[in-house]
């Protein structure tokens, strides 16, 4: 169970503030959405959560501690993420590339999601050769095989067709059922994120 | 593991016909090879065992080194053109030996000259991916920190008359006719402790293929695996660098040669790349004290010529899909 508190946010980037003064209360056993037009700031408060970019002014809590006094480790312990951008040029598998980096217990559950994501058909092929949304499921299988109380996923359906979206969506709302805090951007309209609790629109500074 | 007992067979084959072959013909060579220890005094048990042999042994040693420089360049920068010429990583060794030289603190082929070069890699090495901000950037970057320093490596050659400045000078251009069977020794040891890190760390770079951010939302330090395989490196290279000079593009073609026959895995890579190096190095070796003799080619032209197309073959095939 972990609560997401932004407080009072800002974020500068390249000189502009792509967010100004962001509050939002994110809760656990919720899926939220941030949504908001191109340039709105949604990939840079995304940033800005998973650590990746630092923050001009304002805060952003995970169970009241702030993100910035997490080590690495104890952020990828608290929290997994999918980003969009991706670039295989070496022709390792799929399974290999879910297992890179990670402890014996997301290891040992590679099995599990290869079939939960629908992956098992090219498991052992080379992920250069991957389309897309195949790609992007990597991605989201590595995040997923990890224990964690926060997921944070970047446009996670966007390459991805309809049986794979509803896959996805399930296994989504099987891990808000059991308390995990999901955030999702979208660039879609609110009317197709309905399997969504709670929604975030950033605005154009 | 078939094809790697394929490829550490054969270079035992070719390090005996290297020994077979050379500018002078000498007779009755086989028995001579095969009897190492027999008939010691003869001249023509003396130009195999005490001229050929370092040679062949220097050639193992320095090709292997490169071959696995370049899979710790390659994949501490998740780059496929990386290797340790490019990065300026060659030309701060050579600095780095010529600085210790012209001090006289060192002579080439000692331990000194080794921590002088590692030394000099190192910094070089650092001071091009500290400049870089892309993956391109730090390939233009190192070829220009690489011209600079190598630039002040031929004038500063060019400027000198001291009695050792011609050998210094011939070893700038990579050659292994200088070493010794005491500069292998030295270097033997450096290199296996090098060898046996960076197949130890294997695993480290192939998390680095992601890209830094997948390796940082998991809690790996990307920059300090990066760090750890700089290290190595520079000491590869310096190994290579203080005994026969810059060869060029070897490590660069190698570690693609070792990916086409047994695919990206760098626990593999690793002691592939070592055994395709030694190969390579060993058989343009060959070439280039047989060729024509009794002239000698330089070597580091022979391996630009196997290296290069590799270069220009990967470029045009790399297309996007770089970081």
């Amino acid at each position: 169970m972990a609560l997401v508190e932004i407080r009072n946010l800002s974020i500068l980037r390249s000189g502009r503030e792509v967010i100004h003064d962001f509050s939002a209360t994110i809760k656990p056993g919720n899926i939220t959405a941030i949504i908001g037009p191109n340039g709105s700031g949604k990939s840079s408060l995304l940033a800005a959560l998973v650590g990746d970019i630092s923050i001009s002014s304002g805060s952003i809590t995970f169970d009241g501690r702030d993100i910035t006094t997490f080590s690495l480790l104890e952020q990828a312990e608290i929290r997994s993420v999918v980003m969009q951008e991706r670039s295989y040029w070496l022709s390792y598998s799929v399974r290999e590339v879910i297992a890179m980096g990670q402890g014996a217990q997301a290891v040992a559950r590679i099995a599990e999601i290869l079939a939960t994501l629908d992956m098992v058909d090219f498991a052992e092929q080379s992920v250069t050769t991957l389309s897309g949304g195949e790609a992007q499921r990597v991605e989201i299988a590595r995040a997923l095989i990890r224990d964690s109380d926060i997921y944070i996923l970047d446009e996670p359906l966007s390459a991805q067709d309809a049986a794979s979206k509803a896959r996805i969506i399930t296994i989504l709302q099987k891990l808000r059922d059991q308390g995990k805090t999901i955030i999702v951007t979208a660039h879609i309209d609110k009317s197709a994120l309905t399997w969504c609790d709670q929604i975030i629109e950033t605005f154009a500074q | 593991m078939k094809r790697f007992i394929l490829v550490i067979t054969v270079l035992p084959i070719v390090a005996v016909l290297a020994l077979a072959v050379g500018a002078s013909d000498v007779a009755h060579v086989w028995s001579h090879i095969f009897s190492p220890f027999h008939d010691v005094n003869n001249t023509a048990h003396q130009i195999i065992w005490s001229i050929r042999a370092p040679r062949v042994f220097a050639a193992i040693l320095v090709g292997a080194s490169l071959g696995i420089a370049g899979v710790l360049a390659q994949g501490s920068t998740n780059n496929p053109i990386a290797d340790p010429a490019i990065l300026g990583t060659s030309a701060g060794a050579s600095l780095g030996v010529l600085i210790g030289v012209l001090f006289n603190v060192v002579t080439i082929g000692s331990i000194g000259a080794v921590v002088f070069a590692a030394v000099g890699a190192l910094l070089a090495t650092l001071f091009s991916f500290s400049l870089a901000r892309s993956a391109l950037q730090l390939i233009t970057i190192g070829i220009g920190v690489s011209a600079i320093l190598s630039a002040i490596v031929g004038l500063t050659l060019a400027m000198i008359s001291r009695p050792d400045a011609r050998s210094v000078s011939f070893w700038s251009f990579g050659s292994l006719a200088l070493v010794t069977p005491l500069i292998l020794w030295v270097l033997l040891p450096i290199f296996l402790i090098a060898a046996v890190l960076a197949w130890k760390m294997a695993p480290a770079l192939d998390l680095l293929s992601l890209g830094d951010a997948s390796v940082r939302h998991i809690g790996h330090d990307a920059q300090r695996i990066r760090r750890k395989a700089f290290a190595i490196l520079a000491v590869l290279v310096a190994v290579s660098v203080s005994s026969v000079g810059t060869i060029a593009f070897l490590a660069l073609a190698v570690p693609h040669i070792a990916r086409f026959i047994n695919g990206p895995r760098n626990r593999t890579l690793v002691p592939f790349s070592a055994a395709i190096g030694a190969l390579v190095l060993l058989g343009a070796d060959t070439a280039a004290r047989s060729i024509v003799p009794p002239h000698e080619l330089p070597i580091g032209l022979l391996t630009s010529l196997i290296g290069a197309p590799i270069l220009i073959a990967t470029l045009k095939r790399g297309g996007d899909v770089w970081r």
